[in-house]
């Protein structure tokens, strides 16, 4: 409770840091309630979108993967991030409503095993292993399946970033440095158990009841 | 120029991933958007017989007024033949800019981002028709997370104006299409008037309120045929689409037909998050159109405002809202006028301001401060005007909006140029990519 509660506040801090940092900023709809009903789960199809391709990645605990491995046939919810991102409506967002849908399904038997998160860094400089634990613990429960990854090197990034269509672009200083910060488009994917690209979101569509619906209608159509 | 172009990056850096909004008001709106000055601007332009290389082409157009090529076409692409070559979509992450073609149903991508002052040709989808089931004439290319929807105009059945909407992934593969309900199958859909044709033009989406909304116009028999030839045939002119529909966006299934008689055709949604509601104007009947929540949470569509005399068939053709919901400029294309409209009240939109600006007017597009508005001439290359002869007649020209007049920028004349007949413009800047960007892609 008490680590949940520290978690909460922190992303409070940080919207609210945000917020007040950007201004007349508005905040996307995946912070508050979703201001439609969503369709009902399996009254819908959600056509394959491509394949999730495979990578090399890094665990929390810098153990080497493959991406396909962490995958595993689940249905996973994979959102590419990095962790000093100051775009209240950008990582912290995907983060944010990753944390709301894992406390969706933390308590339903149907769908809390056959669902995974995944946040992949896609900023290997910065975000090292430990970087990614330390900022797991924002966000994770220890009794759900939420991995933390990264990558060893820009090489094994790139060809991720690619297949996944996912533009990321660093930011520069006038002296020609690295600004530590990064132009990117919010993308969230939705993959299933064939590895299969089923919904992407990105700020204005990520909302924690839409993506528990899809999961629910993947779960639905699927099996 | 470097600290202009340092606070054009910072611009778009602070939006990429945020809804971003961005013709920069009259886009996808959760794409990246230029803030400050853009730097190009794209023009899918139409080859002419007679005309240099008479083929359709990407012509690249310099509008930034600190370069020295300013006012100038620094590329041009050629597609190699005629397509009636007519709208153009960035993807979400505006590397990609889609063409289409509404004869031959072919779709041009060009990467815009490997070198923004020069496009090439990155893939051409040549089967649309085959994958899409029998769909023809793509015409919208609207950006949604990671693919394209894509509007089609007819069909290759009877080449009329039943027609659907057509989903591709943003790297061009097929992915799903999702026919226009008609009154012999409505697809769950309600039937709110009496008009139910199945026709299709433009696609708009207001994501937080789950809303998609196409409008209606006309198919390949018309569209291809002389405009004088149509106007003539009283059966022909009753083949215009009379309808817009609301589609659960998620769900990609219709809701709700609304009746909107005349040929709505582009549409155009309020920025504000609490404004919701979206406007089109009415080809054959001259009306700013708006279709609106009520206060029970249904979306309905009234007529808000005269669009010049409608008895004298100004064609209302292509519309462009400001960033902060209150102006709307409408262009009424027979008479080459550009009319802006206050739609502060968006209940009751009036004109407040006209001004000529060739023989014939399509296309407006405007910078997101509103300060320069482009305009193109362009609507079919069997309904435009072909006399009189001079810089009127095929062109862009851009102004400056002081608030009060357009006074003229700089305008190119697209025959003397020997280029072609212009169609859609999509705005272009190197702040997008970075000239020492680290882009995936490479």
């Amino acid at each position: 409770m008490t680590n949940v509660g520290a978690a909460l506040l922190g992303m409070l801090l940080l919207v609210a840091g945000a917020h007040a940092s950007t201004g007349a900023t508005v905040l996307a709809p995946g912070y508050g309630q979703l201001a439609f009903t969503p369709p009902a789960a399996g009254s819908y199809s959600l056509p394959a979108l491509g394949d999730a391709v495979d990578g090399r990645v890094l665990d929390r605990d810098a153990r080497q993967w493959h991406l396909h491995d962490v995958l595993d046939g689940k249905l996973v919810l994979m959102g590419f991030i990095y962790t000093h991102c100051p775009d209240v409506n950008g990582c912290p967002l995907a983060s944010y409503v990753m944390k709301q849908v894992q406390e969706r399904l933390v308590n339903d038997a149907q769908l809390r095993d056959q669902v995974r998160l995944i946040s992949l860094s896609f900023d290997p400089d910065l975000d090292t292993p430990e970087a990614m634990k330390a900022y797991s613990r924002h966000f994770r429960r220890e009794d759900f399946d939420w991995r933390f990854l990264t990558t060893n090197s820009e090489t094994d990034l790139l060809p991720i970033l690619q297949g996944y269509g996912q533009f990321r672009q660093k930011v520069y200083d006038e002296d020609g440095s690295y600004a530590g910060s990064m132009s990117h488009l919010l993308r969230v994917y939705l993959i299933d158990r064939d590895k299969q690209i089923r919904n992407i979101y990105s700020a204005g569509f990520l909302h924690a009841d839409t993506v528990v619906n899809d999961l629910r209608t993947l779960l639905l159509t699927q099996d | 120029m470097n600290i202009l172009r340092s606070l054009v990056v910072l611009a778009v850096t602070g939006l990429l991933s945020v809804a971003s909004y961005a013709d920069e008001t009259c886009m996808s709106p959760y794409m990246a958007k230029i803030q400050g000055q853009e730097d190009f601007v794209y023009v899918w332009t139409l080859g002419v017989p007679g005309v240099g290389d008479e083929q359709d082409k990407l012509v690249t157009v310099d509008v930034n007024p600190e370069s020295a090529n300013y006012g100038k076409v620094i590329a041009s692409l050629s597609v190699g033949g005629r397509n009636e070559a007519h709208h153009t979509g960035l993807t979400d992450d505006r590397r990609y800019l889609w063409a289409s073609g509404l004869d031959t149903s072919k779709i041009f991508i060009f990467d815009v981002h490997t070198d923004p002052a020069k496009p090439s040709l990155h893939k051409t989808i040549t089967d649309f028709v085959a994958k899409s089931g029998g769909v023809v004439g793509p015409h919208t290319n609207y950006a949604l997370p990671g693919r394209m929807m894509l509007t089609g105009l007819s069909n290759n059945r009877d080449h009329g104006g039943r027609t659907a909407l057509v989903e591709y992934t943003n790297a061009g593969e097929y992915v799903a299409t999702h026919w226009m309900p008609t009154g012999d199958n409505l697809q769950g859909a309600e039937k709110s008037g009496q008009y139910a044709d199945g026709y299709g033009y433009d696609v708009r989406v207001l994501p937080r309120k789950n809303l998609m909304l196409t409008s209606s116009f006309t198919g390949w028999n018309n569209y291809m045929m002389n405009m004088g030839a149509m106007m003539a045939d009283p059966e022909a002119m009753k083949a215009f689409g009379n309808t817009m529909v609301v589609w659960d966006m998620h769900a990609r299934q219709p809701r709700k037909i609304l009746d909107v008689p005349g040929s709505p055709l582009e549409i155009r949604c309020a920025w504000s998050p609490e404004h919701d509601y979206c406007f089109t104007s009415t080809a054959l009947t001259s009306k700013v159109w708006l279709v609106y929540l009520d206060e029970e949470g249904q979306w309905q569509a009234k007529a808000v405002g005269d669009i010049g005399d409608a008895a004298k068939i100004p064609l209302p053709v292509d519309i462009s809202i400001a960033n902060d919901d209150t102006r709307l400029w409408v262009n009424t294309w027979n008479d080459g006028m550009t009319r802006l409209f206050d739609i502060s009240d968006p209940h009751n939109a009036r004109q407040i301001y006209e001004k000529k600006i060739g023989t014939q007017v399509n296309m407006v597009s405007q910078s997101w401060d509103g300060k320069r508005v482009y305009y193109t001439s362009s609507l079919l290359a069997n309904w435009d005007k072909t006399e009189p002869a001079g810089p009127d007649l095929q062109y862009i020209k851009v102004y400056d909006w002081d608030g009060k007049a357009l006074q003229p920028a700089f305008a190119i004349d697209f025959l003397a140029e020997k280029l072609g007949a212009p169609h859609q413009m999509r705005f272009g800047a190197h702040s997008l990519y970075g000239s020492k960007a680290d882009i995936a892609s490479r």
